[in-house]
């Protein structure tokens, strides 16, 4: 009895934790239709700043308030300079920049405070213990709940009774009537950003004593506030908080009692909830968004493109010979990447469907060649057609549930089922070796020849893109392809004139899936070791930017965006310790000046430069 | 045998009645013309039929063949095509192009993947008599943002024309047309075959009287009256409510 009262008491703990960072990304989505990946950051922000003040001023009261406010400040900058000029374009590419934000913060936070574990002092006055009647609970956690619940009635009465709650209620409902009706919506806007981050900085410095201080943080609070509000309904503060109050206690009691399900149980929520109602318990019903910022369709190749790509393949078939080890793994690296990439941009770029889950296929074929390997000894290559296969049908199912919807749903159940593969590979320990991992005993050979040689590993990778790329050209330019077009631009119209879209969008999921799959194959084939992490979501954010870099909607452009992140990375993480800040930073400028990516460009200055 | 036959059709917003128990024949050939006010429930009633939207009861039958709740692309395949209220184009593609889209649905491989889409000479001969059709003649390389307004509704005939419907539902062709324009798509509707059933909304009387065989007046989802264009100009109920109201 008295450590069921505990438990519940610690599913509060974290509940309302989870209700100060859902609140704003929930309010922020319902007014601004943004889904901001950067709101953990803030949350991690808010509690590293707190521990800085506490440090000067030696008060946690001090820091509850003011780190807040530093948080909203860093927060209204963001919104005024980074996303105000993003409004027009598509969601897609704010999701993208709060993105490329992430592993700025990510890298501010750890250079500054480094990679261990640290923790904000219980202030004097709530160390030690209460007894509740039922045991005994640490004073700083009965605090916290009930700071949590006065945080939540302050929030409804701002909402419900106050002029600005008015106005920011009906910005929600329609932002272009209420800005139609006086509203002054830029303003608004900014406040509410503001408003919004600084609920989660609070947050942060609150759980500072309890959850500890650590980069990283933030997507350890980011995922399950997004579950949050899937769950309780985005734009809804009474979904966030009956949600977040859900989540937390069934998160504590799952873990307590159900150590190896725990994970999967809430995901399972999620998915269940997003079926049943896509829009969550308490949700609205969005429109689905508009389809991306890619421009038409591919140019169809001529005498002078085949002529070009030619001298391409000749320069990539001589390159190794000029190279040493070193290069040659990473340019085979980069053309298993770019394969994956390519794969994401068929459902992307011409499908016009934004998965943040595509990491999940790469998982499922990486995971079939290292498990088939190692636990049955099969042959890497047969392992690499059965990933293939569990790949492409891995999509068929959950891409099912997944068509239905689309804009920021589809993300955000993209995610959930990626995240729901994640936590099989991470608990299923006696098979996949969790986040330890597995290693291949032995690299297979390819036609008779080592891969243990570079230049033979080079070689194979080169093959399967250049295959690959070519299937996927032919694909574009087929009646299929021009169909995904179709879908991508005009889903209704395409419904009137005869498509079943839902099929066809289906289609297009399971063979990126199968391709994202063959990618894993090969990647485990390549690198000999797998683990959860490329399961993980971050992984499939990590393609994403490569794909929408590169410049989505064209074939060419994922491989670029591929090859410059992983020269990027390499280059810059040998070169500096701050690779991370250089890559957000090259990402956000990436967004912010080249809509339509690298080869978007390109194309759109040949574009201007022919008549 | 008539081509669709709606019987006592009913559909809500919430508490607003759209549609209120609406029985409705069109006999194959027949040029029927939908009018009514604002808020009639016109274009919710094309909704309907083609699917976009769920009736709450009643039957919608097309030849014979009840489709009542069936999805749009599946009565678009029974032959029923349709144009929107709004341009419902695929902007960003040119206008060779929308009218593949439409054409492979239906005598295209949608489901090929391999052969180059752009070599279809035979797709390519469809759409270049279409064009014709919906005088767009030599306009295919153009990015369909780029054409006129009146050239985009011509467009949306034409991929409504795509697939040899049986019956093809216009909603206000002629809407935000100037007069010239207006006179084109008079004429285009003109040319269409007899084998072709035509049930269209439209505002603007010159067109309704020009077109139409038979005219439904609709009322806040009722249907007022229904009859040939002469009969409807002479019903009292119909001139108090409607054609009054615009004096």
């Amino acid at each position: 009895m008295e450590l069921l009262v505990a438990q519940l008491l610690n599913g509060l703990v974290y509940g309302v934790l989870l209700f100060l960072m859902a609140a704003g990304l929930s309010l922020i989505f319902g007014l601004m239709n943004v889904v901001s990946l950067a709101h953990g950051s803030f949350f991690m922000l808010g509690a590293f700043l707190g521990l800085a003040i506490v440090q000067v001023t030696g008060s946690f009261w001090i820091a509850l308030v003011l780190a807040p406010l530093a948080v909203a400040l860093l927060g209204i900058v963001m919104e005024v300079l980074f996303l105000r000029p993003l409004y027009a374009r598509g969601h897609m590419d704010q999701v993208l920049l709060t993105f490329g934000f992430t592993f700025v913060f990510y890298d501010l936070v750890q250079t500054v405070w480094g990679r261990i574990v640290l923790r904000l002092p219980t202030p004097a006055i709530l160390q030690g213990t209460v007894d509740i009647g039922a045991g005994v609970f640490s004073a700083y956690r009965l605090f916290l709940i009930g700071f949590g619940f006065a945080i939540a009635v302050l929030l409804w009465l701002l909402l419900e009774r106050s002029r600005i709650g008015a106005m920011v209620r009906a910005g929600v409902d329609n932002a272009a009537m209420a800005a139609g009706l006086g509203g002054n919506i830029a303003l608004l806007f900014t406040g509410i950003f503001g408003f919004g981050v600084a609920l989660a900085g609070l947050g942060g410095v609150a759980a500072g004593p309890t959850l500890g201080l650590y980069p990283g943080m933030d997507t350890d609070i980011l995922i399950p506030a997004f579950i949050v509000i899937v769950i309780g309904g985005m734009g809804s503060l009474r979904g966030a908080f009956v949600g977040s109050l859900l989540i937390g206690i069934a998160d504590t009691f799952g873990k307590a009692y159900l150590q190896s399900i725990a994970l999967f149980l809430i995901y399972l929520a999620m998915t269940v909830v997003l079926l049943i109602r896509p829009q969550g318990l308490f949700g609205i019903r969005y429109a689905d968004a508009p389809p991306s910022a890619v421009a038409r369709t591919m140019p169809p190749s001529t005498k002078a493109t085949r002529a070009v790509g030619l001298i391409v393949l000749a320069v990539l078939i001589v390159l190794p010979f000029g190279l040493p080890d070193y290069p040659r793994a990473l340019i085979a690296e980069i053309y298993i990447f770019a394969i994956f990439a390519m794969s994401l941009d068929l459902i992307l770029g011409f499908s016009g469907l934004m998965s943040l889950g595509h990491a999940a296929f790469f998982g499922l074929g990486a995971y079939a060649v290292a498990v088939l390997g190692v636990q049955f000894g099969l042959d890497a290559w047969i392992g690499l057609a059965a990933g293939v296969a569990l790949a492409a049908a891995g999509a068929a199912l959950i891409g099912f549930f997944c068509v239905r919807t689309g804009g920021i749903p589809f993300l955000m159940l993209t995610l959930a089922f990626s995240q729901l593969v994640f936590s099989v590979a991470l608990k299923w320990r006696d098979v996949t070796g969790g986040s330890d991992g597995m290693a291949l005993a032995e690299q297979p050979s390819f036609f008779g020849f080592s891969l243990s040689h570079s230049l033979v590993m080079y070689f194979m990778t080169l093959m399967f893109f250049v295959a690959a790329y070519l299937g996927l050209r032919r694909l574009i330019d087929a009646p299929l392809g021009h169909v995904f077009v179709g879908i991508r631009e005009n889903e209704p119209r395409m419904a009137a004139i005869g498509y079943p879209t839902l099929a066809y969008k289906l289609v297009a999921f399971t063979i990126a899936g199968a391709i994202a799959g063959l990618a894993g194959g090969l990647y485990v084939i390549y690198n000999g070791f797998i683990s959860s992490d490329a399961v993980y979501w971050t992984a499939s954010g990590d393609i994403l930017i490569m794909t929408m870099l590169g410049g989505a909607g064209t074939l060419i452009g994922p491989p670029i965006g591929a090859a410059v992140f992983l020269l990027m990375k390499n280059v810059a993480s040998s070169y500096s310790e701050h690779w991370l800040a250089i890559i957000g930073t090259a990402f956000i400028c990436c967004v912010l000046f080249f809509p339509g990516g690298i080869w978007g460009s390109v194309q759109k200055l040949r574009g201007k430069a022919a008549p | 045998m008539n081509i669709l036959d709606i019987e006592h059709l009913n559909c809500a917003f919430g508490n607003l009645i759209v549609t209120d128990d609406v029985s409705l024949s069109i006999a194959e050939g027949e040029r029927h013309v939908i009018i009514g006010p604002n808020g009639a429930g016109k274009t919710s009633l094309i909704n309907q039929i083609g699917g976009q939207l769920r009736s709450k009861s009643g039957r919608i039958v097309l030849e014979g063949r009840d489709v009542t709740g069936q999805a749009p692309s599946r009565i678009s395949r029974l032959g029923v095509a349709r144009t929107f209220q709004r341009n419902n184009l695929f902007h960003n593609l040119t206008v060779f192009e929308n009218l593949r889209l439409a054409l492979t649905a239906k005598f295209g491989n949608p489901l090929d993947f391999f052969s180059v889409a752009a070599r279809d000479q035979v797709l390519a001969a469809h759409a270049a008599e279409l064009m014709r059709k919906v005088h767009l003649d030599g306009q295919g390389a153009r990015i369909a943002r780029t054409l006129s307004y009146g050239e985009q509704r011509q467009l949306e005939i034409g991929i409504a024309l795509a697939g040899k419907p049986k019956l093809l539902l216009l909603d206000e062709p002629t809407s935000g047309m100037s007069p010239a324009e207006t006179a084109r798509m008079i004429d285009l509707i003109g040319a269409l075959p007899r084998s072709l059933s035509v049930l269209m909304i439209e505002h603007d009387m010159t067109v309704v009287f020009s077109v139409a065989d038979r005219v439904t007046v609709l009322y806040y989802g009722k249907i007022l009256a229904t009859g040939t264009p002469a009969d409807i100009q002479a019903n009292a109920r119909v001139r108090e409510v409607y054609l009054g109201m615009a004096h």
